[in-house]
């Protein structure tokens, strides 16, 4: 099984929290996983732990619509960060919007990080595919 | 010579002679000559005689000398003319005849010379035949006959009349035949009543008549006479007899095409109009007369369009026409706006050319308007018409997006929860994704009920507005709001004028009221205690309603895009669900308002909502 140190998941949706969690927990090895309603109250952990030098997650689940901060409002903030790491942002969404994919595409080329793209419900498969590290 | 010395001495009988009469012997010397001959030839009388007519004249022609050569052998001479030039350089003209000069033995000895100046003469015969030739050109080019009716004598007409009645040349005009030619009618009472009229009052005529010839052709002619006097009485009529057929014809052809044109321009569609250069009206068309504000173009023509227009109007038509006159060049398919004195304004399509004279210089225009007011009108029914689908499209694409994407979310968590639970084991697990499936289904229902509503409102356009006194409806509201107002220990301004009622839909109204004022209370500031103002004021069409909080604000360059979108929240507010604004903005804009905002962090937040009267 896959051994991960650190993993956030960014959703309003406790269903979809609830869902990701499940699978993860039957297909990884995983000490840390962290939940946050919105993207401000993830970006401000992230600011945290980058200061403190603590662990900085490997590997992030990021739903887009969200109440304060959005998925890509969170991603604005989170590029801008001197995270040297390679991390793998798995933006999950439910969204068809034309939009969204550009949104997509703009930061897949702005940053060293690797992100993905994964439409709801989310599958077993995919989940594995996006948990092995960037 | 014979009788010699006699022959000098001047017979007076000869000298007295009336006629220019001269004696001359074989040898050709004067003998006798009368004063006249003398005269007539400007010699002085003692130095003629003896002088032969060699001397005299400088040498005789060719013609005389044989003449005189048969004289003197009795054959009498006929009687010619000889031209010359006299001193003065006036061309004369003397006719001779030269005559045997027999003694009393009947012995040829001479011959007598009779000469006459018929200068005069001959200078009226040319005349005449000059003035004769004239006539014939005249008459002939002009198809003026002439004729002549003496009371007492024959009826004369002339070649032209004779061919313009299409008489044969064997036929005699008669009094009794003659006005068989008029056509019957009009033109034979003409005729009759101006010949008698002449005959009897002595009155001149000249009338335009139709004649019939025999050949059944029928011609228009001018018919003029007039009485001829001797000693103060008619002694009968002359006159002339003019051809006018192809005139009368062409006149009747360009009055028909005139009339054509006529009938043309005044049932065109459009405005049409020629302008002098001072852009005064010269021709209008009926519908130029119409929009003039008249009946007749004798009230418009000879104006220029201050007379009809509004100043400002007049002056943009009079400097166009001042354009085209001056640089001779076109305006074609112009679109201005005219008014007319009344105010009222027409849209028009107008092109002016200019009108050049023979020499090419521009000497007036001509103008063409065609008044698409209602295209105007109807263009902006549909520009109208097209904003209106453009955006009812884009609120289409927009709830097809809200629905895809919250519905999706719905659907996808259904999906993802009912594969766990095919596959779960543990019956605690179980229960759990179950009571999740539960609180999926209460979001979907949720979501399907806030989406009713949204077709609700956005259909719900052609609902009938009523006025409502927006004073009272926000004091009724607050009444409703009592408890949370209370507990915030809020405090509501109404400042709206007492009397000022507003065209809305009742229900809406009051949702967009109460959802501003509890918003302004929730999202109060954890430093003060809430603070709202309603206020109302007038701009433009619209009247303006104020809603001013004091409450946290919210960052407009991070959230004014979102502001009023569905499911969307700004604060860690637990029962924020970001549809409260989302469906004021859709009921405003159902009422043909709008809403804007402004706010500032930890300040407060102003909206302005503005019913569309």
């Amino acid at each position: 099984m896959n051994k991960i140190n650190s993993i956030y998941i960014v959703d309003d949706d406790p269903i979809t929290v609830f869902g990701i969690r499940k699978i993860l927990n039957s297909i990884v090895e995983c000490a840390s996983i962290e939940t946050f309603k919105n993207g401000k109250l993830a970006i401000e952990a992230i600011k945290t732990v980058v200061e403190n030098s603590s662990e900085i997650p490997d590997i992030i689940f990021l739903d887009i619509n969200m109440p304060i901060m959005d998925g890509w409002q969170f991603m604005a903030e989170f590029i801008k960060l001197p995270i040297v790491k390679k991390i793998r942002i798995n933006i999950i969404t439910s969204s068809i919007d034309a939009t969204d994919y550009e949104n997509w595409e703009i930061f897949r080329n702005k940053t060293h990080h690797v992100v993905d793209y994964i439409h709801k419900p989310a599958k077993r498969s995919e989940i594995e595919k996006s948990t092995i590290p960037a | 010579m014979l009788n010699s010395t006699k022959s000098y001495v001047r017979d007076y009988l000869v000298k007295q002679l009336p006629s220019a009469t001269a004696f001359i012997n074989t040898n050709f010397e004067v003998i006798q000559a009368s004063d006249k001959w003398i005269d007539s030839f400007d010699f002085s009388a003692p130095d003629v005689f003896g002088a032969t007519l060699f001397e005299l004249f400088g040498g005789v022609s060719k013609k005389w000398l044989t003449e005189l050569s048969n004289c003197f052998e009795g054959k009498p001479g006929g009687l010619y003319i000889h031209t010359s030039t006299n001193s003065m350089g006036a061309e004369t003209h003397i006719q001779w005849k030269n005559l045997p000069w027999y003694d009393e033995n009947e012995n040829i000895i001479g011959a007598i010379l009779h000469t006459e100046d018929v200068t005069q003469s001959v200078v009226n015969e040319e005349k005449l035949e000059k003035l004769d030739a004239f006539l014939q050109e005249k008459s002939e080019k002009a198809k003026i006959g002439s004729w002549e009716s003496p009371i007492n004598g024959e009826i004369w007409w002339d070649e032209m009349t004779r061919k313009i009645h299409g008489a044969s040349a064997d036929y005699i005009p008669t009094i009794d035949t003659i006005f068989s030619f008029y056509k019957e009618g009009k033109s034979k009472q003409k005729i009759l009543n101006a010949v008698k009229m002449a005959h009897e009052n002595g009155q001149a005529w000249s009338e335009r008549l139709q004649i019939t010839t025999p050949n059944g052709k029928e011609k228009w002619v001018i018919s003029a006479g007039k009485p001829l006097y001797k000693n103060n009485k008619i002694i009968g009529l002359i006159g002339t007899f003019q051809d006018v057929t192809k005139r009368v014809l062409l006149d009747a052809k360009t009055k028909a095409s005139e009339k054509l044109l006529k009938t043309l321009i005044n049932h065109l569609p459009i405005n049409v109009y020629l302008k002098d250069i001072n852009s005064k009206k010269i021709l209008v068309n009926k519908n130029e007369v119409e929009f003039c504000g008249f009946k007749n173009e004798k009230e418009v023509i000879g104006k220029d369009d201050y007379h009809f227009l509004d100043k400002v109007s007049a002056e943009i038509c009079i400097e166009e026409d001042q354009y085209v006159i001056k640089n001779a060049k076109p305006i074609l398919g112009k679109e201005n706006i005219i008014v007319d004195r009344s105010g009222k304004a027409t849209t028009f399509l107008t092109s002016k050319i200019p009108m050049l004279d023979d020499h090419g210089n521009v000497d007036g225009l001509v103008g063409f308007s065609l008044d698409i007011s209602d295209l105007k009108a109807k263009e902006e029914e549909l520009r109208t018409l097209i904003n209106i689908t453009a955006l009812q499209n884009k609120k289409l694409v927009d709830f097809a997006h809200i629905i895809s994407h919250n519905l999706r979310s719905h659907a996808a968590n259904f999906s993802m929860l009912l594969e766990f639970l095919i596959t779960e084991k543990s019956d605690s697990e179980k229960k759990k994704i179950t009571e999740m499936l539960v609180s999926a289904s209460d979001g979907l229902l949720e979501t399907l009920n806030n989406l009713n509503e949204v077709v609700a409102i956005s259909t719900n356009i052609k609902t009938e507005k009523t006025p409502v006194h927006l004073k009272k409806v926000v004091n009724k509201i607050c009444g409703s709001l009592k408890y949370l107002i209370q507990e915030n220990n809020a405090t509501i301004i109404n400042e709206i004028n007492e009397n000022l009622k507003v065209n809305v839909i009742p229900e809406y109204l009051d949702n967009i009221i109460a959802n501003f004022i509890t918003n302004g209370v929730k999202y109060k500031s954890p430093f003060r205690d809430p603070i709202i103002k309603l206020s109302t004021s007038k701009e433009k069409q619209s009247i303006v309603l104020t809603i001013e909080d004091n409450g946290i604000g919210i960052d407009l360059k991070k959230h004014g895009d979102k502001l009023f979108g569905m499911y969307k929240t700004f604060h860690n507010n637990e029962d924020a669900k970001g549809i409260g604004l989302f469906f004021t903005k859709k009921q405003i804009e159902a009422m043909n308002g709008k809403v804007t905002v402004n706010s500032k962090v930890a300040i407060g937040t102003t909206f302005k909502i503005y019913f569309n009267e």
